[in-house]
């Protein structure tokens, strides 16, 4: 395409934006409200994986074994801890090498250079999930291992994150796909509207032998450029107010949330692709639609 | 060249319009065609054109066998002829210079192929002072001549045009129907289908008559054919 066509094209589409501006900024409304609920959503989900990454740190799960078992019983409860499905990686601290670790730093130190024949630190292993919504399950079969002593864990807010996780992700799967629906038919009526005002525009270019996807390509144009509009504006909201918000929420040392640096391209990809994607989706059923009813 | 062999167009509401429509037209003609209203004669132009679909039979249009036709044949096919409105059918919030050039940018013009096409045709039609003019501002006679400029920018090969003197004042339309002459004395088949008898009396052309969806007359003879309308 010639590019003198094409920036007639793509004026023709921000002339039909602006002649239906009421119709246009209600779509954009709907769609940045669509994509806000879309984005908090995921902002959520994005937290709570960042809080299941800091318990992960944290060692989930310190297991200990029964004091004075032996070279060959260590390795037996390693193999035992391992073969549980759920197990992603042990890491083995012998009492021995603990001691030196803490030798290491000054004050401990001192205190532990008299126990060296006679360590209180206990054998230990530390646990990686893969899943921690089976945790509950997991620390069971660990327990059920002979020769540990005991197993410590904090199982409550592993709880709480699995079951808020998988809350936020029904409940925002389902906001979003209806919000969505709701967007896309607003689209389509307001493009409806400009196919409707410029129906002889149509008509003349369809009978001097305009192609489908000439025709097409202005309203697929006020499609995306509504949708780049809703997506900049809901970019620019999210941001603002979870700057606003985050400092405020303290849930304890355990969780700090993700700071925005980390998820702006996903969200500014997300909410323009997701924009743009219902703009052409839209004016595409609009005109398809006309054009199906109308002249072939 | 236009063939209809045994046509016949029947709507949705169960009218027949066309039944069993056999013509010939070759390619330079300049045909008129008459009837009574509700005979026929906007069906018949709108086969040619492909906005409407024959039930049966078979219409070819410069090559195009209108049953065979695919989706996006249908674009080629129009550029292929130029279409006249009897309402003109121009927009009013274009002026005359790009409602034509309109025509040209929808099927992929350069500009410098319109700055060059547009006022030629402007002229050809006797509108080159108003081509800043908004179809508003001008005449019955005048929008016409824009809606015929329209339908000539691209070079078609066949003008339709279904009572384009419809709207206008009849001494205008003698002008309108000189210009068409003119336009077929260049080569280009032109298809009129008017009521105005003086103007197919006046313009000794083939005549076609149709009558509750058939070919009742189809001379050379203007006289024979007003005869029976
Ligand atoms: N889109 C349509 N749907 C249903 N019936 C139609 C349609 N168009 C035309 N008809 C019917 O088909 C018949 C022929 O109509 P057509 O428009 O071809 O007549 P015409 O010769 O052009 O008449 P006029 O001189 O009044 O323009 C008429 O009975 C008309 O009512
Ligand atoms: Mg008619």
């Amino acid at each position: 395409m010639r590019f003198n066509t094409l920036r007639f094209l793509i004026r023709e589409g921000f002339r039909g934006m602006v002649k239906n501006g009421f119709m246009s900024a209600v779509s954009v409304l709907v769609l940045v409200c669509c994509l806000m609920i879309t984005g908090c959503a995921y902002l959520l989900i994005e937290n709570i994986d960042h809080g299941f990454e800091s318990i992960y740190q944290e060692n989930v799960v310190a297991a200990y074994a029964e004091e004075g078992t032996d070279k060959e019983g260590l390795a037996a409860i390693e193999k035992a801890i391992k073969s549980i499905d759920n197990v992603a990686e042990v890491e083995f601290h012998s009492k021995e090498e603990q001691l030196k670790d803490y030798s290491s730093d000054k004050d401990i130190g001192a205190l532990l250079t008299d126990l060296e024949d006679d360590n209180p630190l206990p054998d230990t292993y530390m646990i990686h999930f893969k899943d921690l919504a089976l945790f509950d399950q997991t620390v069971k079969k660990i327990e059920a291992i002979d020769g540990l002593e005991q197993v410590d864990y904090d199982s409550a807010l592993a709880k709480m994150l699995t079951s808020a996780r998988s809350m936020v992700f029904t409940v925002g799967i389902w906001i979003v796909a209806l919000l969505l629906v709701v967007s896309l038919f607003i689209i389509v009526n307001t493009i409806k509207l400009t196919v409707y005002s410029r129906r002889l525009e149509i008509y003349i270019m369809r009978s001097v032998g305009a192609t489908r996807r000439f025709i097409r390509f202005p309203f697929v144009v006020e499609g995306i450029a509504l949708g780049i509009i809703a997506g900049g504006v809901t970019y620019g909201i999210v941001y603002g107010v979870y700057e606003l918000v985050m400092p405020l929420v303290d849930l304890g040392k355990k969780f700090t949330p993700v700071p925005f640096v980390t998820v702006w391209w996903q969200l500014l990809v997300g909410f323009m692709g997701v924009g743009v994607l219902i703009g052409i989706i839209g004016s595409w059923i609009s005109l398809s639609r006309y054009l199906k009813e109308n002249m072939e | 060249m236009i063939e209809f062999r045994n046509v016949h167009k029947i709507y949705d509401t169960g009218v027949e319009a066309l039944k069993g429509v056999d013509i010939k037209i070759d390619d330079g003609e300049f045909v008129f065609i008459v009837g009574a209203s509700g005979a026929g004669k906007s069906t018949f132009m709108k086969l040619i054109t492909h906005e409407e679909v024959a039930t049966s039979g078979e219409v070819i249009v410069s090559n195009f066998k209108l049953s065979k036709l695919r989706r996006r044949q249908i674009p080629y096919l129009r550029r292929s002829m130029g279409i006249v409105f009897q309402d003109f059918r121009l927009i009013n919030t274009m002026t005359v210079f790009d409602n034509v050039a309109f025509a040209m940018r929808v099927v992929g013009a350069s500009r410098r192929e319109i700055r060059r096409r547009v006022p030629y045709i402007l002229g050809l039609v006797g509108l080159q002072s108003k081509a800043k003019n908004f179809p508003m501002e001008l005449s019955g006679g005048e929008q016409q001549r824009v809606g015929l400029a329209r339908a000539l920018v691209n070079n078609p090969s066949l003008i339709i045009a279904d009572e384009p003197t419809g709207n206008i004042d009849p001494e205008l339309s003698y002008e309108i129907m000189e210009l068409l002459t003119e336009i077929n004395r260049r080569g280009t088949t032109i298809l009129v289908v008017t009521h105005e008898h003086d103007l197919v009396q006046s313009f000794n052309r083939r005549v076609i008559q149709i009558k509750d969806g058939l070919v009742v007359s189809d001379t050379k003879e203007p006289e024979v054919a007003m005869y029976e309308i």
